[in-house]
Formats: structure tokens, C-alpha cells, sequence
């Protein structure tokens, strides 16, 4: 009995004494260390091999790239300090800013830099992540200690987008190794770049990373001293977190807890038009599609799309599923990119109307059955609404679009689905009718129309429609090489035309990135679309004084 | 048959197991719908079809299940590697070794705890039975029993962040890590105390419960009040011949439990962002990772059998009954 006793005293001893203690103190000068709370970690630290979000905020840190992208959706030089094309297009030539160094103390020259951009050219196996980037490169070649030209097989229209994106990793860390495996299996976790910050603790057992300041930044260094990114597994914590102060930053707000989290005291929340979008797909695979497409024929007739389209109310849909933290979706390409100027801003979108949606479907035959469903030539109009089981905003999406599906006559049985097996029911089964879904697009509009061509509609690739026309092929091959901006925005403008006239995607909404901060400890966010936490931003970021 | 034998037996019979548990998960991962490819490398990135062509290659994923696959696999198995992650890209004994010290700490502690007070107030209750005391604990134990997991988690994070300034995830606070844990000690306790008081709630009221009925049980046998007549108190009896009969049930459920909780309180690491082994299987499962998945789950398949022979063994020297057979 008394082993008991002393048991029990000693546990109510452990727990009183971590009630008791102080939250330890930050480790410097807590004015100086911003800490951030994020949802993941890095998968890995090496460009050749990273998928995660995370991974590449870590790059934007610790890495330069040769250009990058502005507030107002310009390019800018980072590494380079100016820059020209050859008039055919072919030739680029960088000239490097003097005196970078990498965070080992060393010189970065053009050399190290050449040798990068043939690494990711020859080895195109082993630096998967960057052949999206690079196809098109023939050489890279250094002609002095701090200039270089980049040989292309044609003109590429968004060359500063594609650099922008190849960070410049030390030589020395990665050219030693023989196979495309060896090179990915490598982690990468303690990097040497020559971005504004170095890391100085990473584990990956904690999930914690700290990244001190860099001193001899180029553009002059952080008003930061410290950063420190935690790991937390979900949202309501991070929440909390930000409420009593144990972060000073959430990375990610959920759509509900916005509200709250306005409320909060020396918090500030922030929405920003960011580039992610969300669709229903209808089906659209040629009929000579082989598997043969599995569907409600219907799907395919332009009045049964047309009439959908009439009875998605968006503006609904963005007030409740994204409680207001979002826009209305038009085309595919969100009007962030570029500053707007990718996005046409000359499209339409059909307004909401029931009846004029019935009246559609009444119009092109579609005849009401005593059940309430339409029906032509023995086609009934039921059709499966399909989403991805992971998201949280699309179940009460699919359930108020099938609601309004149901008063015009169209039966939709809204399901979740394992999004493994949503995407090989659409690319390349070709076996849905509706999908609700998303992307997350570049800066660029190139990646969201590619999503769209006949050569995306294979095993693999990205086109989960099945939407295939020629004419459309042609205008995407045309943008890729037109260099002059206004020509290529002619083109971009027109293929979105296409688009929202053919309706293989009835773009739902455009979502607002949505991030917090303790505005009572820091001050000097810049909100970019990538969110107010993009590198450039968090040079800027100072404590309050 | 000598003890030696039965243990041998038991030995071979449990290496059996764990080659056939080997070969089922093998193929059930193989069956399961989606690319892993495509699960890899997730939905925002621009990974040309010819891309991921090459990473099926170089996964192996390009050649038949059967044989290929399988012959890879095992000979991988056979020369003791359980490969590389392919979402990772770390070996994957290194992966699930770093995350097993984690989860061993919380589930230790919340299973000690609950252990040592779920049998305390079983015990008691049944002694006191119909008592108040054996209705309240009931009562509190039954509720605790069924809370759902998340919810318990996240109303306890609140308060105990709120009011008690306690960490609201991790292990440790950030400027500790990468100290060895026994430096940081009241920081981790600090960090330990909602995940492990969660877990011990949790799991109370079945050990709890199952204690009570079975001392039940046991107070109602002959030679119990044979005890008692030979003038022993009531400690004596309870402690002397209720408790020690009284355990076995708790034994099994003991055993059960720890084998599958090495599978990690997933919830509980979700709530408190506690990075242990529940977690990697859930990213695992979601990235179709393959080689993390199968490490993981021979993992899981051998603290199962390894839980269960423990509980076998204590059996022969608990009930003389088994040791008779």
C-alpha cells in the first residue's frame, strides 16, 4: 500500500512540476526569432527530388534562383543583375550580381551556375522536379566569372517564369553522384545556397527547423535574426498556438476558423487572392477513347452543360463553402497571374437562373419524368458528383450543387472518392460523369493550359477531362513560343475563350490563401499571392518596436 | 513437454506467422486502387508523364507483380533491408526506428499510468462493490471509455494551454531540439503531460472495468472465504489471492493493447502533434509508399506476436494451471 502512496505522490509531483515551470524562454533575443506553424514538413532538401510545399519554402530561404517574380507579377534578377535575349530568341546571356557568396563563405561564379543548368539538362532522370523547367534547354555556358548564356532548342516564351523556378545549388554537394537513385535518395539537410537565410537545426524527428539570418546576403541582409518553423498535425492546434502565443505565425488558416481567428486579440488574419481554383470536370473524353468512356451520354451535349452551368450558383458557393474567402471562378487561369494580366477579364460567366436552366434542358428535349429527372430518348439524366475524400470544402459543395441540379431535373448522387482512385477513374478510365476538384496553379498560365491539351490526355499526365481539340493544341504549341507578351496574352486570352465556351471545367471559384499573425510581436508583411510569408516578405519582417 | 520446447515451438510458430503476415501485406498494398507514382509525387507539381515513367522504373513498379516484384521484395527481406522510402527517401529502418522512440515514450507512459490506475480503481470498486464509490468509478470509467479520442484531445489541449500554459504540440520546444532528451527533461515533461493524461483517460476505464469484473469473479471462489476464515485481513486477502487471480484477464488485454498500440495512438499524435509511428502509417498509406508501408506494418505484425509470446510466457509463471498443461 505504500508503493502506492509514493507512486501517486510522484506522478502528482511530475505533473505539478510541468504545470508549474515557465515556457522556456526563446533561445536569443525573442524580438529578433519569428516562429512559424506550419502543416507539414519537408519531404526532402534536395531540388531534385522534393513534392511538399514545404520543401520548396525552404528552398525560397535557403537557395537564389536566377530571377524571380515580383508583387505586380513582373520578374525581377535575383542571382542575375541584368539579362537579354539573342533576337532569334535562342540565346539568353546572364550577368550575375558581384560578390555573392555562398553560405560557406565561398564565391558563387557563372561556372557553378552553368554547371547546374547542364546538370538538370543531362540528368533529366535524376532531377525529376526540374524537367518541367528546363525542356527546350540545349546548353548552359559560363563565358566569364559572372556571366553565362543559355542555349535553347527554340524560343520559350516564359523564360523568366522558368528560371525563376531552378534554384542554384553548390556543385559541390551534388556532383558526385553516379545514378538518378543515388542523386534523389539524398536528403539535402543542411544545405548550402546562397538565399537570405542558412539553417542551422533541422531534425526531422522533433519536425523542427531554425534558420539563422544570413549576414552576407546580397541584397543586404534580414531584419529578422531567426526563424523557426513547427510542425503541428492539425489545424485547431496551430490555432491555439496562435492564440496564447506559442507561434508567432500560422502558415494556414482553415476556411472556418477564419472568423474566430479575426476576433483574436494582437492577432491580424489575412486574405489574399491566391492561384489555387476549384472545378467540376464533366466528362469530355472522345468517344474513340480507349478504355471507352463510362458515362451518362448526356454528360457531353452542350445544352445539358450549358444548363449546369446556369444552375451552379457561385457566388453561394464561395459565401458558404469558403465563407466569403474567395471569388467567383470564370476561366481556368485565376486573375492573380501575372498581375491580372494573363486573366481574361473579358469573359462573361452565365448568371444563376433555374428557370432559365429548365428551360434549356426543355428546349433541347430533355422531357420531365413523374420522378422529377429529365429524360431524352431513354437517356435519364442521373449522373454521379464525384470528389476527392481528403477535401473538406467539397462534400458541402456537391451537396449544393446537387440540390440544384435536383430542381432543374438533373439527378446528381454526390460521392467521396480515394483521390487515388479519382485519378485513374478520370486519366485515363475516363469513367465519371462530374468531378469536383482542384489545382494550385504556377505564375505562369502555361502549366493550367497545358492541363487541357491531347498530350496531357495520357497515362500520366495531367489532362483528367479528356478534353481534346486540335485548334486548342495549336494556340498552346503558339504561346509557348511567343515572346512578345502582348502577342502571347492575345493567344493565353483566347484559349480561356475556348475553354469556358466548350465547358469541360465549370470553374467554381478562385480560394484566398488564408495565414495569421501576432501583429502585437511583428510588423512589415507584404502580402504576395504565394501568401505573406514568401521570402521576400519575410526579409521585410521586423518585431514591433 | 519442457518449457524450452514450448517456447521453441511458440518461437517457430511466430516466425511463421510473421512470413505469412509478410506475404499478405505485399500483395494487399499491390491491390489497392490509385498510381503509387502518381500518390508520390501528389497533384501540384509539374511531373511529366515521361517523368514519372522513369520513377516506376526505377521503383520497379514497370515489371509484374508476380514474379518479379515479389522475388525483389523478398530478396531485400532476406539480405535484412527493408529498402528506401520512396516518398522520403530515406531508408526506411532509419525512418521507423526515429519515430518508435517517440511513440514507446508516450504509449509507455499512458499505458503504465492507465495500467496502474485503471487496476487501482477496478480493484477497488469490486471490493466496494455497490458502494458510492464503486458507482461513481463506473460511471467515470464508462464515460471515459467511450469518448471519442479527438474530441477528449482537443477540449484538454485547450484548457490545458489556456490555463496551464502547457505546450500546445512537439516533443520538446524548439530551442531544445536536437539536445539528447535527458537534457530537457522538464521541458519534455511539460510537453508529456496532456498527451499522456489523454491516453491514460482513455485507456483507464476498460482496464478499469475488466479488473472489476474479473476480481468480482475471483472474490465469489471458495477459497477466498477459506482466507477468511483463517482470520487473514481484508488486505491480505485482496492483495494475497484476489489481485494475483484477478490479473490474468488483465494480462491478455495488456498484451493486446501494447501490441497495437506500437501502431501508435494516431489520433493522439494527431491532436498534439506528437511525430510518432501512427502518423508514418497514415502518410504512408496516403502516399502509397510501398516500402514504408511494408516496414511498416512488419513493424506492427511483430510487436503483435511479440506482445502476445510475452503474455504466453507470464501466463506459465501467473497461473499454475498453464504450467501443469
Amino acid at each position: 500500500m505504500k508503493k502506492i502512496v509514493v507512486f501517486c505522490l510522484l506522478i502528482a509531483a511530475l505533473l505539478l512540476a510541468a504545470c508549474g515551470g515557465q515556457p522556456a524562454a526563446p533561445q536569443q533575443d525573442s524580438g529578433a526569432a519569428l516562429r512559424v506553424g506550419w502543416l507539414g514538413f519537408p519531404d526532402t532538401l534536395n531540388p531534385a527530388y522534393a513534392f511538399l510545399s514545404e520543401s520548396y519554402t525552404m528552398f525560397d530561404l535557403v537557395y537564389s534562383t536566377l530571377m524571380t517574380e515580383q508583387l505586380d507579377g513582373s520578374y525581377a534578377g535575383l542571382l542575375a543583375e541584368s539579362w537579354s535575349e539573342s533576337d532569334d530568341g535562342l540565346v539568353w546571356t546572364f550577368t550575375l550580381r558581384p560578390n555573392i557568396k555562398w553560405h560557406n563563405g565561398e564565391s558563387l561564379t557563372a561556372e557553378q551556375v552553368a554547371w547546374n543548368i547542364n546538370a538538370f539538362i543531362t540528368n533529366s532522370d535524376g532531377w525529376v522536379t526540374n524537367y518541367g523547367y528546363i525542356i527546350g534547354f540545349v546548353e548552359a555556358r559560363a563565358l566569364d566569372e559572372r556571366s553565362l548564356e543559355i542555349e535553347l532548342e527554340y524560343p520559350i516564351s516564359n523564360m523568366e517564369f522558368r528560371v525563376s523556378f531552378l534554384y542554384i545549388v553548390h556543385p559541390k554537394d551534388f556532383e558526385g553522384f553516379t545514378t538518378p537513385e543515388d542523386l534523389q535518395n539524398f536528403s539535402n539537410f543542411s544545405p548550402i545556397g546562397t538565399g537570405p537565410f542558412k539553417i542551422s537545426t533541422l531534425d526531422k524527428d522533433r519536425r523542427v527547423i531554425i534558420l539563422d539570418a544570413n549576414a552576407d546576403y546580397f541584397d543586404g541582409q534580414a531584419k529578422l535574426g531567426q526563424l523557426v518553423y513547427q510542425t503541428f498535425d492539425n489545424s485547431d492546434a496551430l490555432i491555439q498556438a496562435l492564440k496564447v502565443g506559442d507561434v508567432d505565425f500560422a502558415a494556414e488558416v482553415p476556411t472556418s476558423a477564419f472568423k474566430s481567428v479575426e476576433t483574436f486579440e494582437g492577432v491580424t488574419a489575412v486574405a489574399l487572392s491566391g492561384r489555387s481554383l476549384s472545378q467540376v470536370i464533366l466528362n469530355s473524353a472522345p468517344d474513340g477513347h480507349d478504355p471507352t468512356p463510362n458515362r451518362n451520354p448526356a454528360i457531353t451535349d452542350p445544352a445539358v452543360r450549358l444548363a449546369i452551368a446556369t444552375a451552379i450558383n457561385k457566388k453561394d458557393l464561395v459565401d458558404v463553402v469558403l465563407q466569403g474567402q474567395g471569388l467567383p471562378g470564370v476561366g481556368i487561369v485565376p486573375p492573380t497571374l501575372g498581375g491580372g494580366f494573363w486573366f481574361n477579364s473579358s469573359l462573361t460567366d452565365v448568371s444563376f437562373n433555374l428557370a432559365e436552366a429548365s428551360r434549356i434542358l426543355e428546349e433541347a428535349g430533355y422531357v420531365l419524368d413523374a420522378d422529377g429527372v429529365r429524360a431524352k430518348g431513354g437517356v435519364r439524366l442521373e449522373m454521379r458528383l464525384q470528389f476527392p475524400s481528403d477535401s473538406s470544402n467539397y462534400p458541402r459543395a456537391a451537396d449544393m450543387i446537387a440540390n440544384w441540379l435536383k430542381e432543374i431535373g438533373i439527378k446528381a448522387t454526390p460521392s467521396a472518392v480515394d483521390p487515388d482512385s479519382l485519378v485513374v477513374a478520370t486519366n485515363p478510365n475516363a469513367d465519371f460523369d462530374m468531378v469536383i476538384w482542384g489545382w494550385g496553379s504556377d505564375p505562369d498560365p502555361d502549366f493550367m493550359l497545358s492541363v487541357m491539351t491531347s498530350e496531357q490526355y495520357v497515362e500520366g499526365g495531367w489532362n483528367d477531362s479528356g478534353y481534346s481539340n486540335p485548334e486548342y493544341d495549336e494556340l498552346f504549341a503558339e504561346q509557348q513560343m511567343t515572346i512578345d507578351d502582348t502577342a502571347r496574352q492575345k493567344i493565353v486570352w483566347e484559349m480561356q475563350e475556348m475553354l469556358f465556351n466548350d465547358r469541360a471545367y465549370i470553374v467554381l471559384w478562385y480560394d484566398d490563401v488564408l495565414q495569421a499573425y501576432r501583429s502585437d510581436r511583428f510588423t512589415g508583411f507584404i502580402e504576395y499571392p504565394t501568401g505573406i510569408d514568401a521570402f521576400q516578405s519575410l526579409m521585410n519582417v521586423e518585431p514591433v518596436k | 513437454m519442457s518449457r524450452r520446447d514450448t517456447l521453441l515451438r511458440k518461437l517457430l510458430f511466430s516466425l511463421l506467422t510473421i512470413f505469412v503476415v509478410l506475404v499478405i501485406n505485399f500483395m494487399l498494398f499491390r491491390v489497392l486502387p490509385g498510381d503509387p507514382v502518381r500518390s508520390v509525387i501528389g497533384r501540384n507539381v509539374r511531373i511529366s508523364a515521361e517523368m514519372q515513367a522513369s520513377l516506376r522504373e526505377q521503383f520497379g513498379l514497370d515489371k509484374p507483380v508476380f514474379p518479379d516484384q515479389f522475388l525483389a521484395t523478398l530478396g531485400q527481406w532476406a539480405g535484412g533491408n527493408l529498402g528506401v522510402s520512396w516518398s522520403l527517401r530515406q531508408p526506411v529502418a532509419e525512418v521507423l526506428m526515429s519515430k518508435l522512440g517517440n511513440t514507446l515514450l508516450l504509449i509507455g507512459l499512458g499505458q503504465i499510468l492507465a495500467i496502474f490506475f485503471g487496476v487501482l480503481l477496478g480493484l477497488f470498486a469490486g471490493w466496494k462493490r455497490k458502494t458510492s464509490f464503486d458507482v461513481g468509478a463506473l460511471t467515470f470509467s464508462l464515460i471515459a471509455w467511450a469518448t471519442p479520442t479527438f474530441w477528449l484531445g482537443i477540449i484538454l489541449l485547450a484548457a490545458g494551454s489556456t490555463w496551464l500554459g502547457l505546450p500546445t504540440g512537439g516533443i520538446v520546444s524548439p530551442q531544445n531540439v536536437g539536445k539528447p532528451l535527458y537534457t530537457v527533461l522538464p521541458d519534455l515533461a511539460r510537453h508529456l503531460v496532456l498527451p499522456t493524461l489523454t491516453m491514460t483517460i482513455l485507456y483507464l476505464g476498460e482496464y478499469m472495468l475488466i479488473m472489476r469484473s474479473s476480481i468480482l469473479e475471483v472474490l465469489s471462489e471458495d477459497y477466498i472465504l477459506t482466507a477468511k476464515a483463517k482470520g487473514m485481513s481484508h488486505w491480505q486477502v485482496l492483495w494475497r489471492h484476489g489481485l494475483k487471480n484477478a490479473m490474468l484477464p488483465i494480462v491478455t488485454m495488456i498484451a493486446l493493447n501494447l501490441g497495437f498500440t506500437v501502431s501508435g495512438a494516431i489520433y493522439i499524435e494527431t491532436v498534439f502533434s506528437y511525430d510518432g509511428l501512427g502518423k508514418l502509417f497514415h502518410t504512408a498509406l496516403i502516399r502509397q509508399d510501398y516500402p514504408l508501408l511494408q516496414g511498416a506494418f512488419l513493424l506492427l505484425a511483430v510487436s503483435v506476436i511479440v506482445a502476445n509470446m510475452l503474455a504466453d510466457i507470464l501466463y506459465t509463471y501467473l497461473d499454475p494451471r498453464v504450467k501443469a498443461n
